[in-house]
Protein backbone atom coordinates (compact mmCIF):
# COMPACT_ATOMS: atom_id res chain seq x y z
CA UNK A 1 0.00 0.00 0.00
CA UNK A 2 1.52 3.22 -0.74
CA UNK A 3 2.14 5.60 1.90
CA UNK A 4 1.91 9.10 2.55
CA UNK A 5 4.95 11.17 3.40
CA UNK A 6 6.31 14.64 4.37
CA UNK A 7 8.29 16.33 1.19
CA UNK A 8 10.35 17.63 4.26
CA UNK A 9 10.80 17.55 7.74
CA UNK A 10 9.58 20.60 9.69
CA UNK A 11 7.07 22.23 7.91
CA UNK A 12 3.95 20.67 8.57
CA UNK A 13 2.44 17.44 10.44
CA UNK A 14 0.28 14.96 8.73
CA UNK A 15 -3.34 14.20 9.24
CA UNK A 16 -3.82 12.22 11.80
CA UNK A 17 -6.57 10.25 14.55
CA UNK A 18 -7.58 13.39 15.88
CA UNK A 19 -7.24 16.29 13.17
CA UNK A 20 -8.09 15.03 9.28
CA UNK A 21 -6.18 17.65 7.63
CA UNK A 22 -2.29 18.83 7.54
CA UNK A 23 -1.76 21.56 9.56
CA UNK A 24 1.37 23.83 9.37
CA UNK A 25 4.39 24.56 11.74
CA UNK A 26 4.82 28.04 12.59
CA UNK A 27 6.41 30.13 15.15
CA UNK A 28 5.32 32.37 17.99
CA UNK A 29 6.64 35.15 19.32
CA UNK A 30 4.91 36.00 22.83
CA UNK A 31 6.89 39.32 23.26
CA UNK A 32 5.33 40.74 20.02
CA UNK A 33 2.38 38.71 19.97
CA UNK A 34 2.84 37.51 16.48
CA UNK A 35 3.13 34.12 14.57
CA UNK A 36 5.23 33.47 11.49
CA UNK A 37 5.73 30.87 9.20
CA UNK A 38 7.42 28.98 8.86
CA UNK A 39 9.42 28.32 12.15
CA UNK A 40 11.63 31.42 13.24
CA UNK A 41 15.11 30.95 14.84
CA UNK A 42 14.13 33.95 16.63
CA UNK A 43 11.51 36.85 16.32
CA UNK A 44 12.34 39.14 13.50
CA UNK A 45 10.63 41.67 15.39
CA UNK A 46 11.79 41.36 19.05
CA UNK A 47 14.57 39.05 18.33
CA UNK A 48 13.00 37.67 21.38
CA UNK A 49 12.54 33.55 21.61
CA UNK A 50 9.62 32.04 20.00
CA UNK A 51 7.81 28.69 19.90
CA UNK A 52 6.38 26.01 17.86
CA UNK A 53 3.18 26.36 16.83
CA UNK A 54 0.66 24.15 15.26
CA UNK A 55 -1.26 26.88 12.98
CA UNK A 56 -5.35 27.04 11.52
CA UNK A 57 -6.02 24.83 8.93
CA UNK A 58 -8.54 27.32 7.60
CA UNK A 59 -7.51 30.98 5.65
CA UNK A 60 -9.31 32.96 3.18
CA UNK A 61 -7.88 33.37 -0.19
CA UNK A 62 -6.01 36.46 -0.63
CA UNK A 63 -4.94 36.23 -4.23
CA UNK A 64 -4.61 33.37 -6.80
CA UNK A 65 -3.69 32.91 -10.16
CA UNK A 66 -3.75 29.77 -13.02
CA UNK A 67 0.00 28.77 -14.24
CA UNK A 68 -0.61 27.99 -17.49
CA UNK A 69 2.88 27.88 -19.08
CA UNK A 70 5.66 27.82 -16.82
CA UNK A 71 7.84 29.42 -18.11
CA UNK A 72 9.93 33.16 -17.66
CA UNK A 73 12.09 33.99 -21.14
CA UNK A 74 13.16 31.00 -22.64
CA UNK A 75 13.59 28.98 -18.86
CA UNK A 76 10.24 27.09 -18.12
CA UNK A 77 10.37 23.87 -16.05
CA UNK A 78 7.98 20.79 -16.22
CA UNK A 79 4.69 20.22 -15.33
CA UNK A 80 0.85 20.29 -15.97
CA UNK A 81 -1.12 23.90 -15.11
CA UNK A 82 -1.91 24.71 -11.70
CA UNK A 83 -3.07 27.12 -9.19
CA UNK A 84 -1.16 29.10 -6.93
CA UNK A 85 -2.58 31.65 -4.38
CA UNK A 86 -1.86 32.90 -0.74
CA UNK A 87 -4.22 32.09 1.76
CA UNK A 88 -4.38 34.44 5.21
CA UNK A 89 -4.82 32.46 8.23
CA UNK A 90 -6.97 33.58 11.48
CA UNK A 91 -3.17 33.81 13.63
CA UNK A 92 -2.07 36.72 10.92
CA UNK A 93 -0.15 34.62 8.80
CA UNK A 94 -0.17 34.68 4.72
CA UNK A 95 0.66 31.63 3.42
CA UNK A 96 1.97 31.31 -0.20
CA UNK A 97 1.11 27.67 -1.72
CA UNK A 98 -0.06 25.61 -4.26
CA UNK A 99 -4.22 25.64 -4.77
CA UNK A 100 -6.31 22.38 -5.56
CA UNK A 101 -8.93 22.88 -7.86
CA UNK A 102 -8.84 24.14 -11.59
CA UNK A 103 -9.09 27.91 -13.21
CA UNK A 104 -12.48 29.60 -12.16
CA UNK A 105 -12.78 27.36 -9.06
CA UNK A 106 -10.93 30.77 -6.96
CA UNK A 107 -12.19 34.13 -5.88
CA UNK A 108 -10.21 36.62 -3.65
CA UNK A 109 -12.15 36.45 0.16
CA UNK A 110 -13.82 32.35 -0.23
CA UNK A 111 -12.72 30.53 2.50
CA UNK A 112 -9.54 27.75 2.10
CA UNK A 113 -9.12 24.61 3.98
CA UNK A 114 -5.40 23.30 3.86
CA UNK A 115 -4.96 19.37 2.39
CA UNK A 116 -2.00 17.48 0.94
CA UNK A 117 -0.78 17.27 -2.73
CA UNK A 118 1.76 14.47 -3.29
CA UNK A 119 4.84 15.95 -5.63
CA UNK A 120 6.81 12.74 -6.38
CA UNK A 121 7.76 10.05 -5.10
CA UNK A 122 10.35 7.84 -2.91
CA UNK A 123 12.73 5.02 -3.93
CA UNK A 124 10.29 2.75 -2.16
CA UNK A 125 6.82 3.87 -4.36
CA UNK A 126 5.51 5.92 -1.46
CA UNK A 127 4.12 9.40 -2.12
CA UNK A 128 5.72 12.49 -0.90
CA UNK A 129 3.81 15.33 -0.22
CA UNK A 130 3.45 19.39 0.20
CA UNK A 131 0.25 21.32 1.52
CA UNK A 132 -1.41 23.09 -0.74
CA UNK A 133 -4.83 24.56 -0.08
CA UNK A 134 -8.55 24.23 -1.65
CA UNK A 135 -11.93 26.01 -1.37
CA UNK A 136 -14.04 24.78 1.70
CA UNK A 137 -16.98 22.83 0.71
CA UNK A 138 -19.52 22.29 2.72
CA UNK A 139 -19.31 19.17 5.62
CA UNK A 140 -15.31 20.17 6.09
CA UNK B 1 24.42 57.22 2.69
CA UNK B 2 26.11 60.15 3.49
CA UNK B 3 28.34 61.82 0.63
CA UNK B 4 31.67 62.44 1.74
CA UNK B 5 32.62 63.19 -1.62
CA UNK B 6 30.64 64.40 -4.95
CA UNK B 7 30.16 61.43 -6.98
CA UNK B 8 29.58 61.57 -10.86
CA UNK B 9 28.86 59.25 -13.71
CA UNK B 10 31.55 59.92 -16.29
CA UNK B 11 31.37 56.87 -18.35
CA UNK B 12 28.78 54.07 -19.85
CA UNK B 13 28.66 51.23 -21.84
CA UNK B 14 26.64 49.01 -23.30
CA UNK B 15 26.33 45.48 -24.73
CA UNK B 16 23.88 44.43 -26.56
CA UNK B 17 21.20 42.51 -24.88
CA UNK B 18 19.91 39.54 -26.55
CA UNK B 19 19.31 35.44 -26.60
CA UNK B 20 22.59 35.33 -28.27
CA UNK B 21 24.32 32.56 -27.14
CA UNK B 22 27.50 35.34 -27.23
CA UNK B 23 30.19 34.55 -24.58
CA UNK B 24 30.33 36.75 -21.36
CA UNK B 25 33.88 37.75 -22.07
CA UNK B 26 33.12 39.38 -25.27
CA UNK B 27 29.91 41.35 -24.08
CA UNK B 28 31.90 41.69 -20.75
CA UNK B 29 34.46 43.64 -22.57
CA UNK B 30 32.72 45.44 -25.46
CA UNK B 31 30.53 47.05 -22.55
CA UNK B 32 33.46 48.12 -20.13
CA UNK B 33 35.54 49.40 -23.10
CA UNK B 34 32.65 51.58 -24.51
CA UNK B 35 32.48 53.07 -20.92
CA UNK B 36 35.89 53.68 -21.05
CA UNK B 37 36.22 55.32 -24.59
CA UNK B 38 32.99 56.85 -23.45
CA UNK B 39 34.68 58.36 -20.49
CA UNK B 40 38.09 59.20 -22.61
CA UNK B 41 40.17 57.24 -19.85
CA UNK B 42 42.19 54.38 -19.52
CA UNK B 43 41.84 51.40 -17.36
CA UNK B 44 44.91 52.19 -14.92
CA UNK B 45 42.47 54.94 -14.13
CA UNK B 46 39.88 52.64 -12.18
CA UNK B 47 40.51 52.24 -8.54
CA UNK B 48 37.93 50.07 -7.35
CA UNK B 49 36.04 47.32 -9.96
CA UNK B 50 32.78 46.09 -8.77
CA UNK B 51 31.43 42.95 -11.33
CA UNK B 52 27.66 42.07 -10.72
CA UNK B 53 26.66 38.76 -12.49
CA UNK B 54 24.17 36.35 -10.78
CA UNK B 55 24.50 33.76 -13.19
CA UNK B 56 28.21 33.26 -14.03
CA UNK B 57 30.21 30.93 -12.63
CA UNK B 58 33.17 31.49 -9.70
CA UNK B 59 36.06 33.84 -10.70
CA UNK B 60 34.57 34.86 -13.69
CA UNK B 61 34.61 38.64 -12.73
CA UNK B 62 38.64 38.74 -11.83
CA UNK B 63 39.46 36.20 -15.01
CA UNK B 64 37.43 38.56 -17.88
CA UNK B 65 39.01 41.78 -15.68
CA UNK B 66 42.22 40.51 -17.16
CA UNK B 67 41.15 41.30 -20.54
CA UNK B 68 41.33 45.21 -19.88
CA UNK B 69 44.76 45.20 -17.95
CA UNK B 70 46.81 43.94 -15.24
CA UNK B 71 46.42 46.65 -13.12
CA UNK B 72 46.42 45.29 -9.51
CA UNK B 73 43.07 47.11 -8.99
CA UNK B 74 40.92 45.36 -6.09
CA UNK B 75 38.02 43.63 -7.29
CA UNK B 76 34.91 42.37 -6.19
CA UNK B 77 32.11 39.99 -7.18
CA UNK B 78 28.44 41.34 -6.25
CA UNK B 79 25.23 39.57 -6.30
CA UNK B 80 22.20 40.51 -5.60
CA UNK B 81 19.84 38.76 -7.71
CA UNK B 82 17.68 40.99 -10.27
CA UNK B 83 19.22 44.10 -8.17
CA UNK B 84 22.96 42.63 -9.21
CA UNK B 85 23.74 45.37 -11.59
CA UNK B 86 22.40 48.15 -9.47
CA UNK B 87 23.96 46.84 -6.00
CA UNK B 88 27.62 46.74 -8.13
CA UNK B 89 26.76 50.57 -9.30
CA UNK B 90 25.84 51.66 -5.60
CA UNK B 91 29.04 49.42 -4.34
CA UNK B 92 31.31 52.18 -6.94
CA UNK B 93 29.50 54.57 -5.66
CA UNK B 94 30.35 54.26 -1.95
CA UNK B 95 33.70 53.29 -2.93
CA UNK B 96 33.84 56.83 -4.17
CA UNK B 97 31.69 58.91 -1.71
CA UNK B 98 33.75 57.56 1.09
CA UNK B 99 36.99 58.53 -0.38
CA UNK B 100 38.63 54.71 -1.02
CA UNK B 101 39.51 55.31 -4.98
CA UNK B 102 38.70 58.42 -7.44
CA UNK B 103 37.23 56.06 -9.94
CA UNK B 104 35.42 53.02 -9.89
CA UNK B 105 34.20 50.92 -12.16
CA UNK B 106 30.80 48.61 -11.87
CA UNK B 107 30.86 45.99 -14.97
CA UNK B 108 27.09 44.10 -15.33
CA UNK B 109 27.06 40.74 -17.85
CA UNK B 110 25.23 37.48 -17.51
CA UNK B 111 24.99 35.01 -19.93
CA UNK B 112 22.05 34.02 -22.30
CA UNK B 113 19.70 30.92 -21.47
CA UNK B 114 21.16 29.38 -24.48
CA UNK B 115 24.58 30.07 -23.46
CA UNK B 116 23.60 28.63 -19.75
CA UNK B 117 22.39 25.56 -21.41
CA UNK B 118 25.60 24.85 -24.20
CA UNK B 119 28.03 25.45 -20.96
CA UNK B 120 29.09 28.90 -21.58
CA UNK B 121 27.52 30.01 -18.32
CA UNK B 122 29.16 28.03 -15.97
CA UNK B 123 25.95 28.18 -12.84
CA UNK B 124 23.57 26.82 -14.62
CA UNK B 125 23.32 23.16 -14.42
CA UNK B 126 23.32 23.77 -10.59
CA UNK B 127 21.21 26.44 -10.30
CA UNK B 128 18.76 24.85 -13.02
CA UNK B 129 18.49 21.44 -10.61
CA UNK B 130 18.37 23.27 -7.17
CA UNK B 131 15.81 25.24 -8.79
CA UNK B 132 13.13 23.05 -10.28
CA UNK B 133 13.64 20.23 -7.63
CA UNK B 134 10.57 19.71 -5.57
CA UNK B 135 10.77 21.41 -2.34
CA UNK B 136 8.28 22.80 0.14
CA UNK B 137 10.44 26.29 0.04
CA UNK B 138 10.08 26.51 -3.88
CA UNK B 139 10.02 29.96 -5.22
CA UNK B 140 7.24 30.11 -7.92
CA UNK B 141 8.21 31.60 -11.00
CA UNK B 142 8.33 35.60 -10.95
CA UNK B 143 5.70 35.33 -13.48
CA UNK B 144 3.08 33.58 -10.78
CA UNK B 145 4.58 35.52 -8.00
CA UNK B 146 4.17 38.99 -9.71
CA UNK B 147 0.29 37.60 -11.11
CA UNK B 148 -0.95 37.12 -7.78
CA UNK B 149 -0.17 40.93 -7.53
CA UNK B 150 -1.90 41.72 -10.23
CA UNK B 151 -5.21 39.94 -9.64
CA UNK B 152 -5.02 41.13 -6.38
CA UNK B 153 -5.31 45.06 -8.14
CA UNK B 154 -7.69 43.91 -10.06
CA UNK B 155 -9.65 43.02 -7.01
CA UNK B 156 -8.48 46.04 -5.44
CA UNK B 157 -8.87 48.68 -7.25
CA UNK B 158 -10.50 47.70 -10.38
CA UNK B 159 -7.49 47.44 -12.64
CA UNK B 160 -8.30 45.85 -16.44
CA UNK B 161 -5.88 43.28 -18.10
CA UNK B 162 -5.92 46.18 -20.88
CA UNK B 163 -4.03 48.58 -18.51
CA UNK B 164 -1.55 46.20 -17.88
CA UNK B 165 -1.57 45.45 -21.71
CA UNK B 166 -1.44 48.89 -22.66
CA UNK B 167 1.48 49.28 -20.00
CA UNK B 168 3.44 46.26 -21.45
CA UNK B 169 2.90 48.06 -25.29
CA UNK B 170 4.37 51.29 -24.47
CA UNK B 171 7.46 49.30 -22.93
CA UNK B 172 7.64 47.20 -26.05
CA UNK B 173 7.01 50.48 -28.28
CA UNK B 174 10.07 52.23 -26.06
CA UNK B 175 12.42 49.47 -26.57
CA UNK B 176 11.84 49.80 -30.47
CA UNK B 177 13.86 52.92 -30.20
CA UNK B 178 17.02 51.44 -28.17
CA UNK B 179 19.27 49.99 -30.63
CA UNK B 180 20.85 47.82 -27.30
CA UNK B 181 17.24 46.59 -26.56
CA UNK B 182 16.43 42.72 -26.43
CA UNK B 183 13.11 42.97 -27.95
CA UNK B 184 12.84 45.01 -31.40
CA UNK B 185 9.54 45.02 -32.82
CA UNK B 186 9.61 45.84 -36.57
CA UNK B 187 6.09 47.73 -36.07
CA UNK B 188 4.15 49.27 -33.42
CA UNK B 189 2.78 46.90 -30.67
CA UNK B 190 -0.77 47.05 -29.95
CA UNK B 191 -2.69 46.29 -26.50
CA UNK B 192 -4.40 43.45 -28.88
CA UNK B 193 -1.04 41.67 -29.85
CA UNK B 194 0.06 41.52 -26.49
CA UNK B 195 -3.50 40.36 -25.14
CA UNK B 196 -3.22 37.93 -27.86
CA UNK B 197 0.03 36.13 -26.53
CA UNK B 198 0.57 32.92 -25.12
CA UNK B 199 -0.78 33.24 -21.21
CA UNK B 200 1.60 31.90 -18.63
CA UNK B 201 -0.06 32.91 -15.66
CA UNK B 202 -3.08 34.92 -15.68
CA UNK B 203 -3.00 37.48 -16.47
CA UNK B 204 -0.06 37.39 -17.63
CA UNK B 205 0.43 36.97 -21.56
CA UNK B 206 4.16 36.08 -22.82
CA UNK B 207 3.85 39.68 -24.08
CA UNK B 208 3.87 41.49 -20.72
CA UNK B 209 6.85 39.28 -19.28
CA UNK B 210 10.28 40.61 -18.68
CA UNK B 211 12.58 39.58 -21.58
CA UNK B 212 15.43 37.30 -20.56
CA UNK B 213 18.39 37.43 -22.16
CA UNK B 214 21.93 37.90 -22.12
CA UNK B 215 24.27 40.96 -22.22
CA UNK B 216 26.48 43.73 -20.17
CA UNK B 217 26.47 47.28 -19.20
CA UNK B 218 28.90 49.13 -17.46
CA UNK B 219 29.10 52.38 -15.61
CA UNK B 220 32.32 54.24 -14.36
CA UNK B 221 31.95 56.87 -11.71
CA UNK B 222 34.40 59.37 -9.97
CA UNK B 223 35.13 62.04 -7.92
CA UNK B 224 34.08 65.77 -8.77
CA UNK B 225 37.99 66.94 -9.88
CA UNK B 226 37.74 64.04 -12.57
CA UNK B 227 34.46 64.18 -13.60
CA UNK B 228 35.03 67.87 -14.95
CA UNK B 229 38.50 66.84 -16.26
CA UNK B 230 36.38 64.18 -18.01
CA UNK B 231 33.95 66.81 -19.02
CA UNK B 232 36.48 69.23 -20.49
CA UNK B 233 37.67 66.42 -22.76
CA UNK B 234 34.44 64.93 -23.92
CA UNK B 235 31.93 67.65 -23.30
CA UNK B 236 29.68 64.89 -21.68
CA UNK B 237 27.16 67.39 -19.68
CA UNK B 238 28.30 66.73 -15.78
CA UNK B 239 25.70 63.93 -14.16
CA UNK B 240 25.65 63.79 -10.77
CA UNK B 241 24.47 60.63 -8.58
CA UNK B 242 22.51 62.55 -6.08
CA UNK B 243 21.31 59.70 -3.84
CA UNK B 244 22.02 55.75 -3.36
CA UNK B 245 19.49 54.22 -0.95
CA UNK B 246 19.30 49.90 -0.36
CA UNK B 247 17.02 48.72 1.93
CA UNK B 248 15.83 45.09 2.97
CA UNK B 249 12.38 43.73 3.99
CA UNK B 250 10.96 45.08 7.35
CA UNK B 251 8.14 42.55 9.21
CA UNK B 252 4.69 43.84 7.99
CA UNK B 253 1.47 42.44 8.47
CA UNK B 254 0.63 39.13 6.89
CA UNK B 255 4.27 39.04 5.84
CA UNK B 256 5.42 36.06 3.59
CA UNK B 257 8.32 34.74 4.48
CA UNK B 258 8.53 31.67 2.25
CA UNK B 259 7.94 31.18 -1.50
CA UNK B 260 7.85 35.62 -2.43
CA UNK B 261 9.70 36.43 -5.03
CA UNK B 262 10.16 39.75 -3.39
CA UNK B 263 9.15 40.91 0.13
CA UNK B 264 6.58 43.66 0.75
CA UNK B 265 5.84 46.46 -1.99
CA UNK B 266 5.99 48.65 0.70
CA UNK B 267 10.19 48.24 0.44
CA UNK B 268 9.93 50.66 -2.85
CA UNK B 269 8.12 53.39 -0.80
CA UNK B 270 10.26 53.49 2.54
CA UNK B 271 13.34 53.40 -0.02
CA UNK B 272 12.65 56.05 -2.47
CA UNK B 273 11.64 58.20 0.32
CA UNK B 274 15.06 58.12 1.59
CA UNK B 275 16.15 58.51 -1.66
CA UNK B 276 14.05 61.88 -2.20
CA UNK B 277 15.19 63.10 1.28
CA UNK B 278 19.09 62.12 -0.07
CA UNK B 279 18.40 64.01 -2.85
CA UNK B 280 16.98 67.21 -1.66
CA UNK B 281 14.14 66.60 -4.22
CA UNK B 282 10.58 64.95 -4.60
CA UNK B 283 8.96 62.73 -7.16
CA UNK B 284 7.87 65.90 -8.89
CA UNK B 285 10.79 66.79 -9.90
CA UNK B 286 11.65 63.85 -11.36
CA UNK B 287 11.61 63.68 -15.63
CA UNK B 288 12.26 60.05 -15.87
CA UNK B 289 11.89 56.99 -14.14
CA UNK B 290 13.55 53.68 -14.77
CA UNK B 291 11.57 50.31 -12.25
CA UNK B 292 11.95 46.54 -11.79
CA UNK B 293 9.35 46.32 -14.71
CA UNK B 294 9.37 42.37 -15.14
CA UNK B 295 5.92 42.61 -15.34
CA UNK B 296 3.51 45.32 -16.02
CA UNK B 297 1.44 45.43 -12.29
CA UNK B 298 4.87 46.00 -11.04
CA UNK B 299 5.41 49.42 -12.80
CA UNK B 300 1.88 50.28 -11.83
CA UNK B 301 2.16 49.57 -8.23
CA UNK B 302 5.30 51.50 -8.35
CA UNK B 303 3.77 54.66 -10.14
CA UNK B 304 2.07 55.15 -6.76
CA UNK B 305 4.82 53.80 -4.38
CA UNK B 306 6.94 56.12 -5.66
CA UNK B 307 4.56 58.82 -4.92
CA UNK B 308 4.31 59.80 -8.51
CA UNK B 309 0.39 59.91 -8.57
CA UNK B 310 -1.72 59.05 -5.31
CA UNK B 311 -2.77 55.75 -4.19
CA UNK B 312 -5.39 53.95 -6.90
CA UNK B 313 -4.36 56.44 -9.37
CA UNK B 314 -1.88 54.96 -11.30
CA UNK B 315 -4.27 53.35 -13.73
CA UNK B 316 -5.52 57.15 -14.87
CA UNK B 317 -1.78 57.79 -15.67
CA UNK B 318 -1.79 55.09 -18.36
CA UNK B 319 -5.12 56.01 -19.83
CA UNK B 320 -3.74 59.30 -19.82
CA UNK B 321 -0.07 58.19 -21.71
CA UNK B 322 1.78 60.04 -18.86
CA UNK B 323 4.06 57.43 -18.93
CA UNK B 324 4.80 57.42 -22.35
CA UNK B 325 7.84 59.72 -24.01
CA UNK B 326 6.52 62.87 -24.48
CA UNK B 327 4.41 62.14 -21.48
CA UNK B 328 4.26 64.05 -18.29
CA UNK B 329 6.67 61.70 -16.44
CA UNK B 330 8.32 59.17 -18.83
CA UNK B 331 8.79 55.42 -16.98
CA UNK B 332 10.74 52.71 -18.54
CA UNK B 333 11.77 54.74 -21.37
CA UNK B 334 14.80 52.42 -23.00
CA UNK B 335 12.12 49.81 -22.71
CA UNK B 336 12.54 48.50 -19.54
CA UNK B 337 12.64 44.55 -18.26
CA UNK B 338 9.66 44.32 -20.70
CA UNK B 339 11.41 45.53 -23.65
CA UNK B 340 15.39 46.20 -23.41
CA UNK B 341 15.16 42.61 -21.23
CA UNK B 342 15.95 41.60 -18.02
CA UNK B 343 19.56 39.47 -18.16
CA UNK B 344 20.13 39.91 -14.18
CA UNK B 345 23.69 41.32 -13.93
CA UNK B 346 23.65 44.07 -16.80
CA UNK B 347 20.37 44.87 -15.85
CA UNK B 348 20.75 47.67 -13.09
CA UNK B 349 23.20 49.15 -14.87
CA UNK B 350 21.15 49.29 -18.01
CA UNK B 351 19.20 52.04 -16.27
CA UNK B 352 21.98 53.73 -15.49
CA UNK B 353 22.94 53.91 -18.99
CA UNK B 354 19.83 54.90 -20.25
CA UNK B 355 19.12 57.43 -17.47
CA UNK B 356 22.63 59.27 -17.88
CA UNK B 357 22.54 59.77 -21.59
CA UNK B 358 19.22 61.09 -21.01
CA UNK B 359 20.19 63.41 -18.77
CA UNK B 360 22.85 64.26 -21.09
CA UNK B 361 20.49 65.03 -23.88
CA UNK B 362 22.16 62.48 -26.26
CA UNK B 363 18.92 59.63 -26.06
CA UNK B 364 18.31 60.22 -29.97
CA UNK B 365 14.68 59.77 -31.16
CA UNK B 366 13.70 58.29 -27.50
CA UNK B 367 15.12 61.69 -25.60
CA UNK B 368 13.23 63.16 -22.59
CA UNK B 369 12.84 66.70 -23.42
CA UNK B 370 15.11 68.69 -20.54
CA UNK B 371 15.64 66.24 -18.77
CA UNK B 372 17.63 66.64 -15.20
CA UNK B 373 16.60 64.43 -12.87
CA UNK B 374 16.47 60.47 -13.12
CA UNK B 375 15.60 58.07 -10.99
CA UNK B 376 16.72 54.07 -11.29
CA UNK B 377 14.49 51.85 -8.85
CA UNK B 378 15.45 47.90 -8.77
CA UNK B 379 14.29 44.74 -6.91
CA UNK B 380 16.00 41.73 -6.01
CA UNK B 381 14.44 39.03 -4.90
CA UNK B 382 15.42 37.17 -1.60
CA UNK B 383 14.71 40.75 -1.35
CA UNK B 384 16.43 43.78 -1.67
CA UNK B 385 15.40 47.45 -3.39
CA UNK B 386 17.91 49.84 -4.42
CA UNK B 387 17.21 53.42 -5.42
CA UNK B 388 19.27 56.01 -7.01
CA UNK B 389 18.25 59.51 -8.50
CA UNK B 390 20.80 60.86 -11.06
CA UNK B 391 21.00 64.73 -11.88
CA UNK B 392 22.15 66.78 -14.53
CA UNK B 393 24.18 69.70 -13.23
Amino acid sequence: MVERKLLEEGYFVMPDAAHRRPRLVGSYSAQADEHFFPRRKRCPITFGPVEDRLLSDEGVLYSWTWIENMRYGTMASAGEPHGVGQVDLPEGVRVQARLLGSKGDWEIGMPMVLDLLAVTTDQAGDELCTYAFRPKKEGD
Amino acid sequence: MAFGREVYVIGVGMHRISGAPTPVRDMAYDAGLNALVDAGIEFDTIGALYNGYAMAGMTTGVTLAKDFGLTGVPITHVENASATGSSAFREAVLSVAGGHARCAMALGFDPSPGAMMSGGGGGMSAMSASFFRPSVEGVILPAAFFALWAVRRMHEAGTTVETYAKIAAKNWNHARRNPYAQRQADHQITVEEVLGSTMIAYPHTSMMAAAVGGGAACAIVADRELAEQVHDRTGHPLVQVVSSRSESERYTPGHIFMGAVVGPSELTRTTSRAAYEEAGIGPADLDLVHVHDAFPVEELLYYELLGICGAGEGDKLVAEGATEIGGRIPFSTDGGLIGRGHPVGPTGLAQIWDTTIQLRGEAGDRQVDGARNGLAHMMGAGSVCIVHILRRR
